[in-house]
């Protein structure tokens, strides 16, 4: 780690992940009091997952302290991050239009959208891949290997 | 020994007939393209065309699942290296490295290693699955749920000790993919765990979606903001034969892969996709400059590939030999034999030779099939990488969501891969390394479960670890591996991490 990666003060990186991580252990363990945890010799449903909460909460909590030669949290850079969520928004929506309209629908629109709006190519060309890729791989998919892909209302 | 000479003199008689050689044929072919495309997979691949084979003769049938699997394992190599998408669970270490070096260039001798190594590790998976099956099928059967619970334990504690970056970053992912293990229904008790009231989770979550998202899709996301995207390698075929260097730094590695491979392969469990993490372990703990790992060390390829084609044939030996399944893949080409009739276990070798010598014959066509096939096509398969990124990584999507669905015909995998995709992302950003989520949820589901059931059997009494010789054997290695893993915490400086500069001593 060089000298410029650990400016002074402010939170470190591993310092805010340890405390994430000891979060969601006791969230783990806050769920976990449904089941019952048995005993030692005769465990229950929620025996081992309350060991893995600990055992997590307590990692997490070591990760934490440890952590002050960690990086700078503020020197975290997220160049990719607003890309990172239009991908994520356009393949949550692909997901919940799957299986209402088809696969071969979605999968064009989906490729329509990246190859035209994200990236900006030509549109003869992102229709020909788009329309290519979305029936060639049904073809492979649904007809060769005979996987029932999700069809639309209209039959395909 | 003139006897299995002989009999394997008939097998390849059986092996040998058009028909077998050609669904040996395009049970390589089919397997190689099943375990390039993430989300298939061996498992899916042969449960998909079990229904075909059921018009078949068991032999043929046999040797056409088979060579699904063991293509498989060639091909989901593939996709590791040239995009860092496991194409199935057990290449996922192959990722680290391999995709290493295809951003160094060297796709093509990454790709010919992996090609051999599988070659290699198969062809005496074979043999020993031939040789030494009876033996080795009665040791793996004095395996009860103490036996599992201990070896669970030392392939986690393996995993921690092994790991290249922080070893409590490692155990943390470990952790956190044994609590992705413990979604869904208790097998024990019945009682459904943390499925949200999620009808599809009550199954648990699947590898195929875990594993798709983790190393996938956060690969995707990690990538998409950059003003440069991935630059691709336009090799020759000169460049992709590997060089002398390469061959020798593999040799090592290829047959202590194959070695262990085989032996993990031979004990129930995920099997392959252990071995391949233990492989790569062992092979960083044993390489004097463990910083390669991780950044192009070819070990790291030659390793894990060796490993997960060995295994996979070993774990034919339970199967053929006992009638044990030693995972999913290989019930449900159990139950493409007993379709036809005949009664799987230890009679099968006598009762039915020409199916066993058949297949282990078939075995050894297949491997060389596949090696022909793989190894000039490593330009077609590289030649992938000539498609630009902007059309690439939107049909890398795409695949992923048609292999995530495809798995259950279920939104609900790619709902979890997608959610993967971004806890991947973020792990990444923080420094974590996503192998052990990956290996942590096969191994939660497996570990309760033989944990309750020694408990059952002893009656609430963890003597029975230590009354049985090879639980207590891996328990022993088990804390030994503990005791040095935290040595580091208390003697700071002292661990091998620190020694090489993989990870700084305050947080290891």
């Amino acid at each position: 780690m060089t000298e410029s990666q650990r400016p002074q003060g402010g939170l470190r990186s591993d310092q805010v992940s340890g405390l994430i991580l000891s979060a969601l252990a006791l969230y783990v363990g806050w769920l976990n009091r449904e089941f019952p945890v048995g005993t030692l010799a005769e465990p229950g449903p929620g025996y081992v997952p309350m060991l893995l909460a600990i055992g997590l909460g307590l990692i997490g909590l070591l990760i934490a302290v440890l952590g002050s030669r960690s990086s700078a949290l503020s020197g975290m850079v997220w160049p990719e991050a607003i890309r990172a969520l239009v991908i994520m928004t356009a393949c949550v929506l692909a997901t919940l239009a799957l299986e209402r309209i088809g696969y071969r629908i979605t999968v064009a629109a989906l490729l329509v959208f990246f190859f035209g709006v994200v990236e900006r190519k030509s549109w003869w060309m992102t229709a020909t891949v788009a329309v290519a890729f979305s029936l060639a791989s049904h073809y492979v998919v649904g007809v060769l290997l005979k996987v029932p892909l999700p069809r639309g209302p209209w039959g395909f | 020994m003139v006897e299995t000479l002989n009999s394997l003199m008939h097998g390849f008689a059986v092996a040998f007939q058009p028909e077998v050689m050609m669904y040996a044929f395009f049970g390589c072919i089919i397997g190689t393209l099943v375990g390039m495309m993430p989300g298939l997979g061996p498992l899916a691949g042969i449960s998909l065309l079990l229904p075909a084979t059921f018009g078949l003769n068991p032999i043929i049938a046999i040797v056409l699942l088979a060579g699904v699997y063991y293509g498989a394992m060639y091909g989901g190599s593939t996709t590791s290296i040239l995009m860092r998408i496991p194409g199935e669970a057990a290449s996922v270490m192959t990722c680290v490295d391999g995709y290493a070096m295809t951003q160094q260039g060297r796709a093509g001798p990454a790709l010919a290693i992996a090609a051999i190594g599988s070659f290699v590790a198969g062809t005496l998976g074979v043999l020993g699955l031939m040789l030494l099956a009876p033996t080795l099928a009665s040791f793996a059967l004095r395996f009860g749920p103490p036996e599992y619970t201990a070896l669970l334990l030392v392939g986690l504690f393996v995993l921690a000790y092994m790991s290249g970056g922080s070893m409590l970053k490692t155990l943390a992912m470990a952790v956190f993919g044994l609590l992705l293990g413990m979604i869904g229904i208790d097998v024990m008790s019945g009682y459904t765990r943390f499925s949200f009231g999620i009808t599809e989770l009550g199954d648990g979550v699947g590898i195929v979606p875990v594993a798709v998202g983790l190393f996938g899709i956060s690969e995707i996301l990690m990538t998409a903001g950059q003003s440069d995207p991935p630059k691709v390698q336009r090799p020759t075929l000169r460049q992709l034969v590997p060089t002398a260097s390469d061959l020798r730094q593999s040799a090592a590695p290829i047959m202590r892969g194959s070695l262990l491979g085989f032996m993990i392969g031979i004990i129930p469990g995920s099997a392959h996709v252990i071995s391949s993490f233990v492989s790569y372990g062992l092979e960083r703990r044993l390489s004097k400059h463990p910083e390669r790992f991780g950044n192009g060390a070819i070990e790291g390829v030659a390793g894990p590939e060796s490993a997960n084609n060995a295994a996979a044939t070993g774990a034919f030996v339970p199967m053929l030999a006992l009638g044990i399944p030693t995972g999913p893949v290989t019930a449900v080409m159990l139950a493409a034999i007993m379709v036809h009739g005949i009664l799987p276990g230890p009679m099968l070798i006598e009762q039915q030779p020409e199916l066993f010598w058949g297949f282990v014959a078939s075995m050894y066509v297949g491997n060389v099939v596949l090696l022909i096939l793989n190894l000039p096509m490593v330009g077609v398969f590289v030649s992938l990488l000539r498609i630009p990124y902007a059309y690439l990584y939107p049909c890398i999507l795409a695949f992923c969501i048609l292999g995530c669905y495809s798995v259950s015909n279920s939104t609900m995998d790619v709902w979890i891969m997608l959610v993967m995709g971004v806890v991947g992302y973020a792990l990444r950003k923080f420094g974590f390394d996503l192998a052990p989520v990956a290996l942590g949820l096969v191994l939660g589901p497996m570990l309760e479960l033989s944990l309750r059931q020694a408990l059952a059997m002893s009656g609430g009494d963890y003597g029975i670890f230590l009354d049985r010789p090879i639980a207590l054997t891996m328990l022993g290695f088990a804390v030994l591996l503990l005791l040095f893993a935290v040595k580091p915490l208390i003697f700071k400086g002292k661990d091998w991490r620190s020694k090489v500069g993989l990870d700084e001593p305050a947080d290891s």
